[in-house]
Parts: C-alpha cells; sequence; structure tokens
C-alpha cells in the first residue's frame, strides 16, 4: 500500500516539473543559508525555524489538491536535508507537517469512505489509492484546509517551545536527595532546566565535564548558571570521568537527535561517559523533546557525525607539528547506542530505547521516512 | 653594670608612656629585670662581671640560631596558611591533600636548602619537568649535586648526618609536587646505601662511591631497563600496524623511535591527548625533532648517509609515522575500529595489579579493552609499588584548579608561576590595595581614569581572544561552585592484558611477585 501510494507522489512529481516556485525558493534559501553556516544553532530554534518556514511556504505555495502540498512540502524537507543534512531535527520537523497533513486529509476522507480496519483492507486499498490521487478540493474546502494545517504548525511551535516543561515534571521522581549526577552534555538547555526545576524540591550535586575543545565556553557558562541556582556543582575536566564515576548515582545526557532504534546523537565525549556509566553499572537518562525524535535509522552512524575545525585541536600557526602529522579530527557529535541508554525521558514521558520505534509510528508516516 | 640601670629607666618611660608599649616590650622588660636579679646573685657567689658577660653572650647567640629558625618557619607558615581558606575541595574529595596544606605541613627550611633542588622544585611545580620517570631521573641528578656539595659537619658522621639532610631536602622537594611511587622509591633505596657506608671511610671517598652508586641506579634502573622494556614490546609493533597511546610517557616515547629508526618500521600511531597539561602534543613534539639520521660516528654509516640522503631531512613522524592527534572527547568508536594495540604509560603499578597513571588512562583501556584491543603497558620495576588501591579517588594528587582556567582555549599546557612568585605577587597586591584606601580621593579617580585606559586597551588587544578567558575565572566567588583537578586514575588489572618490565612481561596479576624479588635483591 505504501508503495503505491509513493509512486503516485512521484508521478504527480514528475507531471509538474517543479513543485517550488521562485516565490517558495526565496523563503527557503535564507533558512538554508543561515543552517548552514550555523547562524541558526540550537537544536530549539532550528525547530521553530523550520516551523515559521513551512507555515510561510504553505500560505505561500498554491495548491488545489492535497497531495500537491504534500509533494511541496517534502520538496522544501529535501531542500533543508541537503543544505544541512546532519541535521536531523529538520527532516523531522517536516516529517510532523507531512503526518499532520495527511492525518486531516484521512479525517476528510473517512467522511466519503467508510473506515476499513479488517485485515482485507490490506488487499483493496489498491483502488483508494488511485482515488485520492484524483481527489480534488474545492477552493472554500483548500482555504479551511489550510487555515487547519497552519493551526496544527502552531501547535506544533507551543509544543516546541515549551518542551523542558514536560521533561521537567518528571524530575523528582527521577533524582534522590543527596544523589551525584553527572552530565557530559552542558550544551544542553534542556538539562539545564531540567536540573534546575529538581533542585525545588532535592538537594544533589552535578559533576559537569568540560567538553573540551568545542564546547569549553558553554560548559564553563552552564556551571556557573547551575551554581547560580544554588546547585552544588563540580567542573571536571574530560579525563577525570573514569575516576569519579564510581561515586555518581546517574548520569544525564541531552540529546541531540534519536532514531527510532533507541540510539541518538549527542555531543562527542559523551560515548565515553555512558560506556563507562555501563561499567560502573551506573544508569544513564537520555533527554529529548518529541521533536528530536526521528523515523530513521542509523544504519551507518559514522555519516551522521559532523566534523568541525580541526583547528581548536592543533593549532593552525602550529605549522611544525600541523606538518607532522597525518590526520587531525574533531568530530561534534558522538552517536550513542541503545544498549547504553537505560531511558529516554521526553515531553511525553519516559520510555525505554526499544520503545522509541512506537512513538515515532505515533507521530510519523510511514510513507515519508523518505523524503525523495 | 650597664643593664641594671637600664630597666629602671625602661620602668620608668612604661609609667609614663602608660598603654603605649606591647605585651611583648613587656616581657622584655620583666626579663632584664629578672637578668639583672640573677646577676646580681652571681656576684654575690662570686663570679666575676665579664664571666657573666661571655657566658650571655654565649647563651644569646645560641638563642639567635633558634629564633632565627623558628621565625624562619613562622614567616613560611604564615605566607602558606594565607591561602588556605581561598581554595575550596568539593567535599567528596576534601580528603585529598591540597597543595597549601602540603606545604603548611612541611617546615621548609629554605637556607639549608642546596640550590639544585631549589630549582628542581621550581621546575617540578610548574609542569617544566613532567611524568614519573624524568621526574626521578633529575632528582637523582640533582641529589647528586647536593652529596657533591655537602660537607659534614663536626662532631658527627656522614652516615648519620646525611640522611637527614637529604631528608630537609626532599621534604622541600615536596612542596612542588607530592613524591612519586619511584622517587619514593629511589629515595629509599638511596638512604639505605649511605646507611651502609662504613664509618672508617673517608668524606670524598664517601661521596664518590655514593655519586658512583646513583650514576649505576639510574643506568641500571631507568636507561639499561628501558632498553630492555623497549626491545621485549617492539616485537608488538609490526609494519603498517596502528599503535594508540595516551599522553606522554618515557619508555613508549623512546619504543617509538626506536622502532622507526633502528627497526625501520613503518605504522600509524595514534596519540589521544587531554587537557590540561598536553602531554600527548609533548610526545609529537619530540618525535618530530628525531630524525632518522644513521649517525656519523659509526664507519658503516659514512657510506648509507650518501644513499639516504633524501632522507636525512625528513623526521620521523613524515618519514615511518604517520600520526593521528585527537583529543580524549574524540575518541568515537570510528577511531578505535582498526587499532592493534594500546601502549600506556605508567606512573605506577600497586601491589593488587592496579595501573596508576596520568588521569584519563583507565578511560582509554575501558573503551580499548571492550573492543577487545589488547592494552599493554610497559614500566620499569622501580616503579612497583607495595600500595594497594581499589579506587581512584582516595588516594590522588590534587592539581591547581587555575591550570583549568587559564587561557582555556589555548590548546598549551597551562603557564604556572611558582608559589613563592604567587605569594610575594599577593603580597604586593594587597600592600597596594592599602595603599590605595589611605591615598586621598584625587588620586583614586587617576587609578580610575589609568584603569578604565587598560580596560580599553586590554579590550583592543583582546578583542579575538575574549573566550580565551574563563567565564568562571572568579569561580570562588561562586559558593556552590567547585572544580576538581586530579593528576591520576586507577585501572583495573582486568583490562590490562600485559605489563612489560625489564624483569619480563607478565599479567598484572603478577606484580606482587617481582615486588617481592625486588626487595629481597
Amino acid at each position: 500500500m505504501i508503495h503505491t501510494e509513493t509512486k503516485a507522489d512521484y508521478s504527480t512529481n514528475t507531471n509538474k516539473m517543479s513543485v517550488i516556485t521562485p516565490e517558495i525558493q526565496s523563503l527557503i534559501d535564507p533558512v538554508v543559508s543561515g543552517l548552514k553556516r550555523h547562524q541558526i544553532v540550537g537544536d530549539k530554534v532550528i525547530a521553530l525555524a523550520i516551523c515559521h518556514l513551512l507555515m510561510k511556504v504553505i500560505s505561500a505555495a498554491r495548491w488545489t489538491n492535497p497531495y500537491d502540498l504534500i509533494n511541496i512540502i517534502r520538496k522544501v524537507g529535501t531542500i533543508l536535508n541537503t543544505g544541512y543534512p546532519k541535521k536531523i531535527i529538520s527532516g523531522n520537523i517536516v516529517r510532523r507537517v507531512l503526518a499532520l497533513i495527511r492525518d486531516e486529509i484521512e479525517t476528510e476522507n473517512n467522511d466519503n469512505t467508510p473506515m476499513m480496519s479488517s485485515m482485507f483492507s490490506l488487499l483493496s486499498t489498491n483502488s483508494t489509492g488511485n482515488q485520492k490521487v484524483q481527489y480534488n478540493q474545492s477552493k472554500k474546502q483548500s482555504s479551511d484546509f489550510r487555515s487547519i494545517i497552519i493551526q496544527g504548525i502552531r501547535d506544533l511551535e507551543d509544543e516546541i517551545a515549551n518542551v523542558n516543561e514536560g521533561i521537567e515534571t518528571m524530575s523528582v521522581d527521577l533524582i534522590h536527595d543527596n544523589e551525584i549526577l553527572l552530565t557530559p552534555t552542558p550544551t544542553s538547555e534542556t538539562v539545564l532546566q531540567f536540573l534546575i526545576k529538581a533542585r525545588a524540591k532535592r538537594k544533589f550535586t552535578v559533576l559537569v565535564t568540560e567538553s573540551f575543545p568545542n564546547d569549553i565556553n558553554t560548559s564553563h557558562k552552564f556551571v556557573k548558571k547551575l551554581a547560580e541556582n544554588k546547585i552544588e556543582t563540580i567542573l571536571i575536566p574530560d579525563s577525570t570521568v573514569y575516576a569519579v564515576m564510581s561515586r555518581v548515582g546517574k548520569v544525564i545526557i541531552g540529546s541531540s537527535a534519536v532514531f527510532a532504534n533507541g540510539g541518538c546523537l549527542s555531543n562527542s565525549g559523551v560515548t565515553h561517559v555512558v560506556e563507562c556509566a555501563k561499567e560502573h553499572r551506573t544508569p544513564v537518562f537520555a533527554l529529548a523533546g518529541l521533536y528530536k525524535l526521528s523515523p530513521l535509522y542509523p544504519f551507518n552512524g559514522d555519516d551522521l557525525i559532523e566534523v568541525g575545525n580541526s583547528g581548536k585541536v592543533l593549532n593552525y600557526d602550529d605549522f611544525k607539528l600541523i606538518e607532522n602529522v597525518e590526520i587531525v579530527t574533531n568530530p561534534l557529535d558522538d552517536y550513542i547506542s541503545p544498549e547504553h541508554i537505560d531511558i529516554y525521558i521526553t515531553n511525553v514521558g519516559g520510555f525505554a530505547p526499544s520503545f522509541i520505534y512506537r512513538i515515532v509510528l505515533d507521530n510519523y508516516k510511514t510513507e515519508d521516512n523518505n523524503l525523495e | 653594670m650597664s643593664e641594671n640601670s637600664k630597666p629602671v629607666e625602661a620602668s620608668g618611660s612604661v609609667e609614663s608612656e602608660g598603654k603605649t608599649l606591647s605585651n611583648k616590650e613587656l616581657k622584655e622588660l620583666k626579663k632584664k629585670e629578672k637578668a639583672a636579679k640573677r646577676a646580681a646573685e652571681k656576684e654575690a657567689k662570686g663570679i666575676s662581671i665579664e664571666d657573666q658577660k661571655k657566658i650571655a653572650e654565649q647563651k644569646i647567640e645560641k638563642n639567635k640560631q633558634v629564633t632565627t629558625n623558628t621565625k624562619l618557619k613562622k614567616q613560611l607558615n604564615q605566607t602558606l596558611i594565607k591561602v588556605e581558606d581561598k581554595n575550596r575541595i568539593p567535599s567528596l574529595f576534601s580528603h585529598l591533600e591540597t597543595r597549601e596544606q602540603r606545604n603548611a605541613q612541611s617546615p621548609s627550611i629554605s637556607h639549608i636548602v642546596h640550590p639544585a633542588i631549589l630549582s628542581l622544585t621550581l621546575k617540578y611545580s610548574s609542569y617544566k619537568i613532567v611524568g614519573s620517570t624524568s621526574r626521578l631521573k633529575n632528582m637523582l641528578q640533582a641529589f647528586k649535586t647536593v652529596i657533591n656539595d655537602y660537607k659534614t659537619p663536626i662532631n658527627t658522621t656522614l652516615t648519620r648526618h646525611l640522611t637527614g639532610h637529604l631528608s630537609v631536602q626532599i621534604e622541600y622537594l615536596k612542596t612542588a609536587r607530592p613524591l612519586s611511587v619511584s622517587m619514593g622509591n629511589a629515595i629509599r633505596w638511596l638512604k639505605q646505601e649511605i646507611s651502609h657506608i662504613s664509618i672508617d671511610t673517608t668524606e670524598i671517598q664517601a661521596k664518590e662511591i655514593l655519586v658512583s652508586k646513583i650514576d649505576d641506579f639510574i643506568k641500571e634502573k631507568i636507561d639499561f631497563s628501558d632498553q630492555v622494556i623497549i626491545e621485549a614490546a617492539s616485537q608488538h609493533i609490526t609494519n603498517n600496524c596502528t599503535i594508540l597511546t595516551y599522553g606522554h610517557s618515557q619508555v613508549l616515547e623512546e619504543l617509538f623511535k626506536y622502532c622507526a629508526i633502528e627497526q625501520d618500521k613503518t605504522f600509524n600511531l595514534i596519540i589521544v591527548d587531554s587537557r590540561p597539561l598536553f602531554e600527548g602534543k609533548k610526545l609529537l613534539i619530540n618525535l618530530a625533532n628525531t630524525y632518522n639520521i644513521p649517525e656519523s660516528d659509526e664507519p658503516e654509516s659514512d657510506l648509507e648517509s650518501i644513499s639516504t640522503k633524501g632522507f636525512k631531512q625528513h623526521p620521523i613522524t613524515q618519514s615511518n609515522l604517520k600520526i593521528h592527534y585527537v583529543l580524549l572527547n574524540s575518541l568515537s568508536p570510528v577511531i578505535l575500529e582498526d587499532v592493534d594495540y594500546v601502549f600506556l604509560g605508567a606512573h605506577a603499578m600497586l601491589s593488587n595489579g592496579r595501573l596508576y597513571a596520568r588521569v584519563g588512562t583507565a578511560l582509554i583501556a575501558m573503551m580499548c579493552h571492550t573492543r577487545n584491543i589488547p592494552v599493554l603497558t610497559c614500566c620499569e620495576s622501580v616503579k612497583f609499588s607495595d600500595k594497594v588501591q581499589l579506587d581512584s579517588v582516595t588516594t590522588n594528587e590534587l592539581a591547581d584548579v587555575d591550570d583549568l582556567l587559564q587561557s582555556i582555549n589555548s590548546k598549551k599546557p597551562p603557564q604556572k608561576k611558582s608559589f613563592a612568585l604567587e605569594q610575594f605577587i599577593k603580597q604586593c597586591e594587597e600592600e597596594k590595595k592599602a595603599e590605595n584606601k589611605s591615598n586621598s580621593k584625587n588620586k583614586q579617580q587617576q587609578q580610575h581614569q589609568q584603569q578604565q585606559q587598560k580596560k580599553s586597551g586590554d579590550i583592543s588587544i583582546n578583542e579575538d581572544l575574549t573566550t580565551d578567558e574563563s567565564p568562571i575565572k572568579n569561580w570562588r566567588d561562586i559558593p556552590n561552585l567547585n572544580i576538581l583537578n586530579i593528576m591520576y586514575d586507577l585501572t583495573p588489572p582486568e583490562y590490562i592484558k600485559k605489563v612489560i618490565t625489564e624483569l619480563g612481561s607478565l599479567p598484572p596479576s603478577s606484580v606482587p611477585v617481582i615486588l617481592r624479588e625486588y626487595k629481597n635483591t
């Protein structure tokens, strides 16, 4: 069923040579270049920027058939993805919006055709798929549809903006008094808010790694903020993790993307922290907003990792060393496999990594997993 | 007697000046009165005044010696204690000794410390000399000069007095950093050697014996041991294999050089490095400064040198080694994928088979162990210790916190000032503050202007380097903030496949066996 539908989508795609009008292109370009130049930074900011872009695209685009809209959004998704392939979040938002549209189409269709819930529907959907392609809306209907979708994106924006609140509420359940926590992701705003919220009810100590070389400034600022919120904070160099792990009660990590298999992307250096935690049987929590969940599978973990400025590892003016070194690497992310994480805490509750695929299915449509 | 008249005058002045005299002065007055009384008594007994004076002078001189010593101690201690309340240690690690505590404990008497030790202490504390082996070597060299310059005082023998003299030097040396295990072992050995010297040997002879023994110790326990270890370890490095190492270790540096130059092997070397000491960079620099030049002293090489002239210009890092330099944080599974062996340096091998080494070593050993990469460690038997420890936190060396906060993006080891200099600067600052307070408002305004000028100047210079300054430079003012900077961690024996020593290669569980053998000889 999925197969035929995507085929149908493709056929419409090829019929109209370019779904992206110059008008839409001009909307996308600043966002793509902003992502490329790392001007739009922070997962939440990126997510909101994409939402905003999609909203503009939907109101700017001309379409009669809702499937045309889906094609446009998909095309926008591919452009965003090729613009900055390592950022999973932009793809997630696009897929969320697509799922929104598809849900809306389904509810409208359900008025016409009764919902088929039996096994027989597996065989009989072929004809309904063709019907959908021909299905056209009147002008009034389409404007209604547009406003419904835009309202849906607004709700999504709200969800993203308030993502920390959902996660924070769980903090008290997970931290006990006088506990020692360790976090290797000082870049995560979610972790910061989580800890500050927990401090209201609990007294605990937080160990924070320095995350040299990429996030050392952020890390020092993070530590300062924690201390200002009356949390007992200890800054440790990255190398000290093993030495102190025997004292740590829980490891809390922030994540930049969560995959359907339960693995996630996080800052560089988190792999050895979670492995160390595993070795010491210390539980690991990963905090992630729902919008970070991705329907993709990390078949090749290396492809997902972005590589940063190697001048941060070895100064370029140190040419004597530079010319004597074959490779200098500075990865920005690390892929963390699902067996190293005990629980994911999202704004819709806590889940084991093995259950993430179900949450993904709830929020995305499988036909959109591949945007191209 | 002139003294007799003084107290009277003084007591008169007490009455006239009232409370202006301090307790100290009052005490002195009383002493003098007593002395006068005693003198009178003695005179009555029949001792002449001149004799009395002589005796008194002798006593005073004695007292002076004592007082200067105690005064020095007092001064030193006073300067040391000042800092203590400012350095906070996280409660979890409060049992670890800070540098200030260590310095306050050791009664450092700087005037009998040998200059060689003074300079060595400075080099230790500024991390100019770092690493167990080089610290040991330099200490023994310094001891040689100390022994050479040593003169046995009258009424004592060298055997008895020299150990005490050395202990003072060692005490002072400890103010820089605590002794390493190898240094402790060497000191124990040296003291034993000193005690073995018979009383009949002359001072010059005894010195010669000791110096030659120290030379032998360096040769036997460090240089030759390293060679044996290198030869044993080099069999693991084959052409085109990938070796991973962490930080800097003297033996390993020699090993890589040996494999590249003597054995002409080509291999990939992954150097993992970490903040704040950047010892991996030191290894990299040392390797980059090593050239594959056949030695010109040998007659054979003359012919070779012509043929290998092209090679002459290239350091071994370009001709034989492919170096991959990463920081500890970037040590992702991708890099570890095709590592054949991991070589780790050691600070000490503990009796329960645990490896006590630079912090971060355990992390690397763990990651490689879980990926089935053999972890080898090269360790001379001097570094073996009969201590047992289960946990990195219980015993460790606390390093200076400010090492982590100075120029956080510089990628260079911390530029340290010596402890004495820090103290001096602090004193100067305090004096300045006191002066500022007493100064008039006009001057303050002037200073304000100057400061503002300074600030604006600083900004213009540091515009690009603003990120270099840590946002928590003033962490001491933030009550809940602590920073932990420890030097070592403990690697459990199950991560280590093999310990290569000069006595052979063995599993970590056999460390106590070596210890027993070593102690017997």
